[in-house]
């Protein structure tokens, strides 16, 4: 080994050393696969590449081929393996150590005869998030559901953004005659760089679906038909005309574009007259704006490299290996470079638990008292504060506040648990106070589960504020409220573009009955959904790999998608639908285009003033993957203050001994990735996770079926346990069709309690 | 003539007085009454079969067992000059072909094609091949493409047949279209 001094001369590509990297590749290729015809990795094989630039194009060995097996064989419903073509360079078990953390691959045997691979090559039971393919050089780990279907210079690609989480992972879809075929993430590029998660990496063949909505439905006599857009647009407008301002609500999905979502406030509010615009069907209002206020969301963004400088992280009611698999990844490997505190407060285990140095186990919207009690304990002259929190030991407390006091700067990823449960956000604003006035540096990242939930926000699609937290001359109704008026009267048309009430809602049936009242409902969505069927009219919309615009990710980061493919059969881009429902009602509505409500946008919303939208597609040249420069800037209105009140506590119930928990699991994102085949191959039916304490003591098996019942609703599922949740917990994701799990909730009654018994 | 020299040129009369350019004439087509014929009599009794060099219609080769060769690695159509090959491939593990990568698509437009050849040269496994049939015209575009299973049937002329004879051949016309049917057993060299 040579030391690399200074002023030491380099030569990397004298004949001596072509000659031997010719002969290093011929070694490659003693044992290699020569099946590049067949192999899926020939076009872009990085060992390929290297033996066509350097040679050698004529091999000497002539000995038989080692061959680990004949056939490929599958690693999981999405990776297939074939290790013939092998180089053994162990990248895969590294980033699958290293980076996912999920520890399944590993190197088996030894010199020619090591094969990369699961133990005894069984099925994995892992992330399937396939970084291992992206890394692997050659073609030895392959996308499943990309098998022998195009080779790389088929494929049409556009640089676009993941819409799932909202870690905002940069990634290039790729198309084949207008087919879907893969997301490939790239090296060096957006935050995420070569790393996605399976949601990112396999989630997208939904834009193929054939149950995609092309042509507009209107309901005639109770049913729902196809028919022209004019036919829509005509039947939109005799039934809207006359409708006042209050009557009319609007709830736009946090998966649409900055763009669209400026249009729809704009379109409720200025066409409509109406203050009544939402963004989720999940939040109440109230929550968000003091998430935002307690996040300091309008100080401007956040990156999460930043936060990784920190000398603690806290990581707070996010249930991040799940739903932002990739900034788990970047906290597990800085993490294990820069050795920094890692703090995890949740009830659930996660992936993410090996790389804490500190983990607390609170129950499901406990989050709020833990803070307060380390706050208070960090503002001098007060002690006490533990009361609330009983069920936390206080010495792990007083162990968090040491690691707080010890730290110069403390970086908090704080999740969706505390848009669940607001009255926490008291907590996180009242922490973050404290440790500012004790002089240290404080980052919040707030920890987002939809892709565009931030920029939304940010573009005013909120009866609270306007564009860039801007104060609103009158507080309009959020989803809670809205649904409510419904319920009595008071409003009878709403316009849900892109969200699904029904499905998400956290009381179903009541939403189900507030839209059954409705005088007029117009949904816009790209599939027909549960809220799309009590439609009076239905608008096909785009899905993001169909649509320009930009999205705004947990941390503030503007960056730009683009459309690989025109929307199916007769729908449009949701810009152009919301564009053409305003001009129903006045001509003059606008901006016209994508490009146009940017400029209009950027010129009232002075935190995307100067949001650079340029060069986040380039490749940075030193491999630096924050780019400063699209982070949004502070604004110059706050969120208004709101007090959330503590939500009821449900009177414990011997009945039910479980606190149950929602969220969305590591396969799905909302309920659009039901529409995804493979996701659904990696898990489709509905399953509730326990802690397996809980399983023993109840004397349920992992694997079997369980009937969960709670107060309102019951259903059968899979039972599965994650050892190191907090007993007592019930997890069940919020993306299973077969079980909605908004139907176990009722509103205004806190969390739900449920009860889990074997199905005999 | 203008400048040349004057006076009577006997040999020019003698030969008008004799028709020597005329019976020259009748001479050659004379001879060519008696000599053997060139043309071929196609497509009633007689059709070219070219050398195995030609560049005729693709077709898809099978290997010994009765499987495809083509692996589907659509290096074909990278190699097209016109783009005029499309292949798309499938997993079929069933002993369909040598790999269990084939051809869902294999279909070549003819209409688009210049018989190049760079096909031929860029397949790794020798599936495809420009063979000897080029009674190509159509009536309408729709025979222009040609897809893999018809490309898949072995042509009337079998790699091993030299080529670069005459054979003997029957004009057959059947409602399906028609065609002009060699018989290899019966050839001759080409005159020339």
């Amino acid at each position: 080994m040579t030391p690399v001094l200074h002023g030491i001369s380099i030569l990397t590509d004298s004949p001596t050393v072509v000659s031997a990297r010719a002969g290093a590749l011929e070694f490659l290729l003693a044992n290699h696969a020569l099946d590049c015809p067949v192999c899926d990795k020939a076009g872009e094989c990085e060992l390929q590449d290297m033996v066509h630039k350097y040679g050698p194009h004529k091999g000497r060995h002539t000995e038989k081929k080692f061959k680990f097996h004949e056939k490929d064989y599958a690693l999981s419903p999405v990776i297939i393996k074939n290790s013939n073509r092998c180089v053994q360079c162990i990248k895969c078990a590294r980033v699958c150590r290293e980076v996912v953390g999920v520890n399944v691959l590993a190197a088996i045997g030894r010199g020619d005869h090591q094969e990369e691979t699961s133990f005894f090559k069984t099925q994995l039971d892992c992330d399937h998030c396939g970084n291992c393919i992206e890394v692997c050089p050659v073609g030895c780990f392959m996308r499943l559901p990309y098998r022998y279907k195009a080779r790389p210079w088929d494929l049409k690609g556009a640089d676009t953004v993941c819409a799932y989480c909202a870690t905002g992972c940069r990634m290039v879809m790729e198309h084949r005659d207008g087919t879907v075929l893969r997301a490939r993430a790239q090296y060096g590029v957006g935050v995420n760089s070569e790393t996605l998660c399976a949601r990112g990496r396999f989630g997208f063949d939904y834009i193929n679906s054939p149950e995609r909505l092309t042509t507009p439905h209107v309901n005639r006599y109770g049913k729902l038909e196809a028919a022209t857009w004019v036919e829509a647009f005509d039947y939109i407008k005799e039934s809207l005309m006359g409708v006042s301002g209050d009557e009319f609500g609007g709830i736009v999905s946090p998966r649409y574009t900055n763009e669209e979502a400026y249009l729809f406030q704009k379109l409720v509010r200025d066409v409509f007259k109406s203050a009544n615009v939402d963004s989720t069907s999940r939040w109440e209002a109230s929550g968000v704006e003091a998430f935002a206020a307690a996040a300091g969301m309008n100080e401007g963004g956040v990156s999460v490299f930043d936060c990784m400088e920190a000398d603690t992280v806290v990581v707070i009611g996010a249930q991040i290996s799940d739903e932002n698999p990739v900034t788990d990844y970047i906290i597990r490997r800085i993490s294990a470079a820069r050795k920094m505190n890692v703090i995890i407060v949740s009830p659930r285990a996660m992936k993410l638990d090996s790389s804490a140095n500190l983990l607390l186990r609170v129950a499901p919207g406990a989050e709020g008292a833990v803070l307060n009690a380390v706050a208070l304990s960090l503002v001098p002259d007060k002690t006490g504060g533990y009361a609330q929190t009983a069920d936390i030991a206080k010495d792990m407390i007083d162990a968090l506040v040491a690691k707080l006091k010890a730290s110069a700067s403390v970086a908090i990823i704080a999740g969706t648990e505390f848009l669940r449960h607001p009255e926490s956000c008291a907590g996180l604003g009242f922490l973050k106070d404290s440790l500012k006035s004790s002089g240290k540096k404080v980052l919040i990242l707030p920890a987002l589960d939809r892709c565009n939930q931030r920029g939304v926000w940010e573009m005013g699609a909120h009866p609270g504020f306007g564009p860039g937290y801007a104060g609103v001359e009158k507080r309009g109704k959020g989803t809670h409220e809205m649904l409510e008026a419904a319920m009595d009267g008071g409003i009878t048309s709403m316009y849900a573009a892109g969200v699904d009430i029904v499905s998400m809602f956290p009381d179903a049936q009541f939403a189900q009955k507030a839209l059954m009242r409705l005088k007029f409902l117009i949904v816009q969505d790209t599939f027909m959904t549960e809220t799309a069927k009590m439609a009076h009219v239905v608008l096909p919309g785009a899905t993001f790999a169909e649509k320009e615009g930009f999205y705004t990710n947990q941390e503030g980061r503007a960056q730009i998608i683009r459309s690989l493919l025109p929307p199916p059969g007769k729908a449009k881009r949701d810009f152009d639908v919301i564009k053409a429902v305003g001009e129903i009602f006045d001509t003059g509505f606008g901006p016209k285009n994508p490009a146009l409500a940017l400029d209009e946008m950027r010129k009232t919303n002075p935190m995307y003033r100067d949001a650079s939208l340029a060069f986040n597609n380039k490749r940075n040249v030193d491999n630096k993957l924050d780019i400063k420069a699209a982070l949004v800037k502070a604004a110059d209105a706050a969120p208004p203050s709101v007090k959330c009140a503590p939500a009821a506590i449900a009177p414990k119930d011997d009945k039910y001994q479980f606190a149950l928990m929602t969220g969305n699991h590591l396969f799905h994102s909302g309920m659009l990735s039901k529409r995804s085949v493979s996701l659904t191959g990696l898990l489709n039916s509905a399953v509730v996770e326990i802690c397996p304490e809980d399983a023993v003591f109840y004397g349920l098996k992992p694997g079997a079926k369980v009937i969960v019942k709670g107060a309102h609703y019951e259903a059968v599922m899979t039972l599965t346990v994650r050892p190191g949740s907090k007993r007592g917990v019930a997890f069940i994701a919020e993306n299973y069709q077969d079980c909605p799990v908004n139907r176990f909730f009722k509103k205004g009654a806190g969390t739900p309690q449920v009860a889990i018994r074997p199905c005999s | 003539m203008e400048d040349g020299k004057k006076g009577l040129d006997i040999f020019g009369l003698i030969k008008s007085v004799l028709f020597t350019d005329f019976v020259k004439g009748l001479v050659i087509t004379l001879g060519y009454n008696v000599s053997r014929s060139i043309t071929l009599r196609y497509p009633d009794t007689e059709k070219w079969i070219p050398y195995r060099r030609w560049r005729g219609m693709h077709t898809l080769n099978k290997d010994a067992n009765g499987r495809e060769l083509c692996v589907a690695c659509e290096l074909c159509s990278r190699a097209c000059p016109t783009q005029c090959i499309t292949v798309i491939p499938m997993e079929d593990a069933t002993g369909r072909g040598i790999a269990d990568r084939v051809a869902k698509v294999w279909k070549v437009d003819l209409v688009r094609c210049l018989f190049c050849g760079f096909c031929e040269d860029a397949c790794p496994t020798t599936a495809v091949r420009l063979g000897r049939e080029y009674e190509l015209a159509c009536h309408d575009l729709s025979c222009t493409v040609k897809e893999r299973e018809g490309l898949l049937k072995p042509q009337p002329v079998p790699e091993s047949f030299e080529g670069g004879v005459v054979v003997g051949a029957r004009f057959v016309r059947t409602p399906g279209g028609i065609s002009v049917v060699a018989d290899l057993s019966k050839s001759r060299k080409r005159a020339l």
